[in-house]
């Protein structure tokens, strides 16, 4: 770690387990050209404080571990590069939305509970199809761009995090849930149309969702989610699209 | 931030994802503007109503009085002189503003919500510009202030004679 100059890191510190009173802590940590917001968290937890708790697991923006608010903004740490935020002075909090287990690391559970709810997976109307496939399910280039841009999500609630309407309707499903239930419905391959409008068609639903597109500015990975849930309302208001 | 929240957490998680749409791009400040004009055409509509209501005679106008002529230009001419103030009428400049605003982008929320006016699902590479504010949804937001302005610059003239 050769760094020439240094960045000061104000992190978001509680402990439930003492006392559990947030508090911000400062370090100061060497940079290098490329660091990344998780290599100096890292720095941190070796080398200045072992006590900070951070969670992350691939470093390179697939896994979805390292999600956090960085400067105010959702934002993977492993994919935030320290210069890209032109400052020598960078807030580090956990996810928004969410509650949180120790310092950085949010409790992601009620955001996969909501993605369960949306039930993620093909459905075929045949029990025995369901469990045992016998064939393969053909699409063509044309079905498959329908949907491919929503499965790319990597459920790091980045999106759940910056969604205006989470923060204050506990029951709505957040953009990533409906996004994937848009995924699936749309999906040629899925025989439960009816079932998934079912899921989200309420107060608290797909309609609660009041467009404020922060969902897509945040996504690490160009999913779209604010377009997904636009496309999914069409699909209720005027029936299923061919196909 | 911290895990559980009580109404007033509640309350102040609100208020400050109305109100500080920084960092989120166009569609959020969208969001907020719309938010705030929503409430404030709320409070003004029911403002307006209470001070026609006085103009009327309030409860009274139900009940036929000998002198109703008279108690009636009374009042007019009461309340005309209570809001013949610059105050109210740069409120009137704003709420102009406002309602402008929150009936063009309106519309263009309700097209939206319904799907029309944005782009096709498309594999994102890398500096992907989200197909959900379009071209059309941004041009459209910025016919709302557009017109939002011209509504203000308007009222403002009528009231102050700014361009004369």
């Amino acid at each position: 770690m050769s760094g020439t100059s240094e960045v000061l890191l104000r992190v978001y510190r509680y402990d439930p387990s003492n006392g559990g009173k947030p508090r911000y802590q400062n370090y100061r940590v060497p940079t290098f050209r490329g660091m990344t917001v998780l290599d100096a968290l890292i720095y941190i937890k070796e080398n200045l404080d072992p006590t900070l708790s951070i969670r992350y697991s691939c470093r390179m923006a697939s896994c979805g571990s390292c999600g956090m608010t960085i400067n105010g903004l959702p934002r993977l740490a492993c994919f935030t590069q320290i210069s890209e935020l032109r400052s020598k002075y960078i807030l580090v909090q956990p996810l928004r939305n969410l509650p949180i287990i120790k310092d950085l690391v949010a409790d992601l559970d009620e955001f996969f509970n909501k993605h369960k709810l949306v039930k993620p997976y093909l459905i075929r109307r045949d029990v025995e199809e369901q469990e045992n496939p016998r064939e393969q399910y053909r699409q063509s280039e044309e079905e498959l761009e329908r949907y491919v841009q929503f499965a790319y999500c990597i459920k790091c609630a980045l999106c759940y995090s910056a969604c205006p309407v989470v923060s204050t309707d506990k029951s709505f499903p957040g953009p990533q849930a409906l996004a994937q239930l848009y995924r699936y419905y749309i999906d040629t391959r899925d025989e439960a149309r009816e079932e998934r409008i079912r899921i989200v068609d309420g107060a608290h639903g797909i309609w609660r969702c009041h467009f404020a597109d922060s969902c897509s500015q945040v996504c690490p990975k160009g999913v779209d989610p604010a377009l997904a849930i636009q496309l999914m309302r069409r699909e209720m208001m005027f029936g299923p699209s061919k196909g | 931030m911290a895990g559980r929240r009580n109404g007033l957490a509640v309350l102040v998680e609100a208020l400050r994802t109305w109100l500080v749409p920084y960092r989120y791009g166009l569609e959020r400040w969208s969001y907020t503007l719309q938010r705030i004009s929503g409430v404030v055409i709320t409070l003004y509509f029911v403002a307006h109503i209470v001070e026609t209501g006085y103009v009327v005679g309030g409860p009274s106008v139900w009940t036929i009085r000998p002198d109703a002529q008279q108690y009636a230009e009374r009042v007019w001419t009461e309340t005309i002189k209570f809001l013949s103030n610059p105050l109210f009428d740069a409120g009137l400049a704003i709420i102009g503003f406002f309602v402008a605003f929150h009936t063009i982008n309106g519309i263009r929320l309700f097209l939206a919500h319904f799907g029309w006016g944005l782009g096709r699902p498309t594999r994102p590479e890398p500096m992907h510009r989200p197909q959900s504010m379009s071209p059309t949804q941004r041009a459209l937001f910025w016919a709302s202030i557009a017109f939002a302005v011209f509504a203000l610059v308007y009222t403002t003239n009528a009231f102050f004679g700014v361009l004369a």
